[in-house]
C-alpha cells in the first residue's frame, strides 16, 4: 500500500474530529458581541484546574460561571478562598453558544476587588 | 448540561476524582501545570522521535542515514518521551476522571494510541526485523514504508485527539 492511503484516512478522521470544537475552552464558544454583566450570590466555588469554576445564583436563575487556572486568580489577587458560598460578587462576561446557563467570564468583582481574567 | 460542580458518575470514577491525589492537583497551583508541561515534553519527544523515524521508514530522504543506526538513535528517545508522557497522563486523569471517561476525543485518543503501539509491535516482529540488511540507496520494503505511513498518521491523530479534549 502506498503511503498516501492512511494518510488520507488521518486527514478524514482528523476533520470528522474537528468540527464539534466549540464548547468550553479559547473563547470561541461564547456570543462574544452579547456582553451581559451580572450581580448574584455565590452557590458553589470549585477553585480547580484547569478553570476554576462558580455557579452565580443571579438574574432568576443559577449561571454556571467559567473563570480563570487557579494560578492566575492568585497572581491577579484572587487566590483560593478568596471568593466564598453565600458572597456576592459580579461578574462581566460571555454567554456560551451552545448553553444559555454559562457564562464565561471577562472579569470578576468582589467586595474589595476587580480582577481581569483573560 | 450537568452544572452542579461535584462529579458525578461511576463509583470508581468519582472515587479517583475525589481521591486526596486528583483534588491536590486540581486545587495546585503550580503542580498542576508542571504535570502539564511534563506531559507535553514527554510526547513532544515520543511523536517528534517516531516521526522522524516513520519518514525515514517511508524512503523519504532514505540514502542519508542507515535504518538500524537511526532507530539506535531515536527509539530511546521516543521511550523516554513515552515514560514521562504515561504517568504525567495518568495524573492528569484523576484531575477529571468523571468528564474524560465520556469525552469522545478522549476515547478516540486511547484507541489511536493503542492502535499504534500494535503497529509499533507488527513493526518490529515483521518488516523491521532485518533493519541493518536494507541498502542504504533502496527504500525500505512495503511492510516498512506502510508501518512508517500508519504510524505518522496514527500518532498525529492521537496528538490531534489530545488536543481536543479540551474542546469537546
Amino acid at each position: 500500500m502506498t503511503p498516501a492511503r492512511p494518510l488520507a484516512l488521518a486527514a478524514l478522521l482528523s476533520a470528522s474530529l474537528a468540527w464539534p470544537a466549540a464548547a468550553h475552552h479559547g473563547w470561541g464558544g461564547y456570543e462574544s458581541d452579547k456582553e451581559m454583566t451580572l450581580t448574584g450570590t455565590v452557590q458553589q466555588i470549585a477553585f480547580n484546574n484547569p478553570h476554576a469554576m462558580l455557579n452565580l445564583q443571579a438574574d432568576g436563575k443559577v449561571w454556571h460561571v467559567v473563570l480563570a487556572p487557579p494560578s492566575r486568580m492568585s497572581t491577579r489577587g484572587l487566590p483560593a478562598d478568596s471568593i466564598k458560598p453565600g458572597q456576592t460578587v459580579t461578574v462581566v462576561g460571555y454567554p456560551a453558544k451552545s448553553d444559555p446557563a454559562e457564562l464565561r467570564a471577562e472579569r470578576i468583582t468582589t467586595a474589595d476587588k476587580t480582577i481581569e481574567l483573560r | 448540561m450537568d452544572h452542579d460542580l461535584a462529579p458525578t458518575g461511576p463509583g470508581w470514577l468519582v472515587a479517583l476524582e475525589t481521591s486526596g491525589l486528583g483534588e491536590s492537583l486540581r486545587q495546585s497551583v503550580w503542580l498542576y501545570p508542571l504535570v502539564e508541561i511534563t506531559h507535553i515534553l514527554g510526547f513532544a519527544l515520543l511523536v517528534g522521535a517516531i516521526l522522524a523515524f516513520d519518514l525515514r521508514l517511508m524512503g523519504i530522504r532514505a540514502p542519508l542515514l542507515p535504518a538500524d543506526a537511526l532507530a539506535r538513535l531515536l527509539l530511546p528517545v521516543a521511550v523516554t518521551g513515552f515514560a514521562l508522557a504515561i504517568p504525567t497522563g495518568l495524573l492528569l486523569f484523576t484531575t477529571e476522571a468523571t468528564a474524560l471517561a465520556g469525552n469522545p476525543a478522549f476515547l478516540a485518543k486511547l484507541a489511536l494510541i493503542g492502535l499504534a503501539l500494535l503497529n509499533i509491535l507488527a513493526f518490529h516482529r515483521l518488516a523491521g526485523r532485518r533493519m541493518a540488511d536494507w541498502s542504504l540507496s533502496d527504500r525500505p520494503p512495503p511492510g516498512a514504508r506502510f508501518a512508517g505511513a500508519a504510524s505518522l498518521a496514527l500518532w498525529v491523530g492521537v496528538l490531534a485527539c489530545g488536543r481536543l479534549i479540551a474542546y469537546l
